[in-house]
């Protein structure tokens, strides 16, 4: 430890900054997930449209925000964009802008994947009982694309809470914004900073090992006569092998 | 049968045979239907890739009848079921259904919306929706399609899933049933919109002999007691010749032979059918 003495009052006096930090960052993580899962909808239909001009926007956008870095596309929306329209937009607004249509693009590229691997069988069968196109959309492929890409989603919804520690270079105050200017004032970086990587594992490590459950139970539930196994938590832990209980097939 | 009132036009091809192959004798056709011609296709072309899948196909279906459709992969069998179904436009030819034209000069006429839900099909895999329980599979069109309500949804789900023996099933989830229960299913959920056609694409291809013999039971069912039309592709010879009123026999985009299935399978000299069949049947 290099004669370092951890000091536990610096992270009890800092904590309770920290935590307000953390709610700037969950309100921005929760915000740019709820509006990124809506409009990847239609960009992932837009990426997948027989019409090209509609085709080739979609897929312009998705590759402009997935081939260059978020810092350079948030640093564009708060510095550049106010020089192109003569609009300032707030930090808050830029990052939520710019960490929505970053999201956004990557939610695009796995919606589109998953209603790709929905048989095109059962789309058929939907258009032979006279549902309409958005019907199909909305009872037949949605859902169990949804269903097949949630661990995906649910990794990119990790990242996603991880990288809003990035808004801190335009001044937003998120937990990492609130750790740096702790830190800044009384030098105990290793303390606010490994409080802060605590605060960020505390709140990433359980989605995770929901997901982890999650995938482990859809390549259990495939095939016939599937049967409810262990619960959720017992599935939840990382390497636990849960066997899906099956039936004859009558 | 009252079900199907209008009555279509007889048209004389019924028993066509093309190409220079065709030496099988033509016999009248056997049908335990009206003996009214559901289904008629003249003419029919269909290209992938400039590769002709269908070369100028004419059809005949009658209400009541079973036809089996056979012949190798590629021969243009379920093309044509997909052009009836309207999943795939032909590049040219008529289809005319219960006396309305549907599709000529190459597109869909005004009257096809009207006739498009009297046509139900049956795939050969992924045929129900494995989010949805059975019921909510059963109900999903009529409700959302025909503003009908649950409880009537719910009740003619129920009727249809008896006629198929799988009313017991009505709440599990399409994951829980065999593949042959998941037929059975969706041949159900076909019969909600009450169609006067259902194809079949190789619908027990996947499925073993007895539970594939259960599926064809409640087809043959529904042809004797719902005088339903029904169109199937399929490879077993058995059923083609115990259960059809008609065989089809597709050979490179054309139909060679189309006959009763006595004459097909006992008294063909078509040399392309009998070495079809002597390989499907060893």
């Amino acid at each position: 430890m290099n004669g370092y003495i951890f000091d536990w009052d610096v992270v009890g006096r800092a904590l309770p900054s920290m935590i307000q930090g953390l709610g700037v960052t969950l309100q921005i993580t929760v915000i740019t997930i709820v509006i990124s899962m809506i409009l990847a909808i239609p960009v992932a239909v837009g990426r997948m449209s027989k019409i090209e001009v509609i085709r080739w926007t979609a897929q312009g956008y998705i590759e402009i925000f997935r081939c260059t870095p978020l810092l350079v596309q948030l640093f564009w929306i708060f510095y550049a964009l106010p020089a192109l329209t003569g609009v300032t937009l707030p930090g808050y607004a830029s990052a939520v802008i710019a960490l929505t249509a970053n999201l956004t693009a990557f939610m695009a590229e796995t919606y589109r994947s998953g209603f790709q691997s929905v048989p095109v069988e059962q789309v058929e069968a939907g258009r032979m009982l006279q549902l309409s196109r958005f019907q199909q959309l909305r009872y037949i492929i949605v859902p169990q694309a949804m269903r097949q890409q949630l661990p995906v989603i649910l990794s990119l919804n990790i990242s996603l809470f991880k990288d809003t520690a990035l808004v801190s270079t335009i001044a937003v105050a998120d937990l990492m914004f609130i750790s740096n200017t702790i830190s800044a004032q009384n030098y105990r970086a290793l303390e606010i900073f490994t409080l802060a990587a605590f605060i960020y594992f505390a709140i990433a490590f359980p989605v995770s090992l929901i997901t982890s459950a999650i995938e482990r139970r859809m390549q259990n539930t495939s095939g016939p006569g599937f049967k409810p196994g262990p619960s959720l938590l017992a599935r939840m832990m990382p390497g636990t092998k849960v066997a899906a209980t099956k039936v004859a097939a009558s | 049968m009252s079900r199907h009132s209008t009555p279509a036009p007889a048209r004389s091809t019924d028993l066509q045979q093309k190409g220079t192959q065709m030496t099988t004798p033509v016999h009248a056709p056997v049908s335990t239907g009206t003996g009214q011609v559901l289904v008629s296709a003249r003419g029919l072309q269909k290209s992938f890739h400039d590769r002709a899948i269908l070369k100028n196909v004419d059809f005949d279906m009658r209400i009541g009848d079973i036809t089996v459709i056979i012949g190798k992969s590629g021969s243009g069998k379920s093309t044509l079921l997909r052009a009836l179904a309207g999943l795939t436009d032909p590049d040219d030819g008529v289809i005319t259904f219960d006396g309305k034209t549907v599709f000529a000069d190459k597109k869909r006429t005004k009257d096809w919306g009207a006739v498009s839900s009297e046509v139900g099909m049956v795939f050969q895999a992924y045929t129900l929706w494995p989010h949805m329980n059975v019921l909510d599979n059963m109900t999903l069109a009529p409700r959302k399609t025909r503003g009908m309500a649950a409880s009537e949804a719910r009740d003619r789900a129920e009727a249809a899933l008896d006629e198929v023996g799988m009313k017991h099933h009505i709440l599990s989830r399409s994951t829980q049933l065999s593949g042959g229960e998941r037929q059975r299913v969706a041949i159900a959920r076909a019969l909600m919109m009450k169609p006067k056609l259902i194809l079949c694409d190789e619908i027990t291809s996947a499925l073993d002999p007895p539970v594939a013999a259960e599926v064809l039971d409640v087809l043959r069912r529904l042809k004797e007691e719902d005088g339903i039309a029904v169109a199937l592709v399929t490879h077993d010879m058995a059923f083609a010749s115990k259960a059809a009123d008609r065989v089809v026999f597709f050979h490179n985009g054309e139909i060679a032979v189309n006959t009763t299935p006595e004459m097909a399978f006992e008294n063909c000299d078509n040399p392309d059918l009998q070495k079809f069949v002597d390989a499907v049947r060893f």
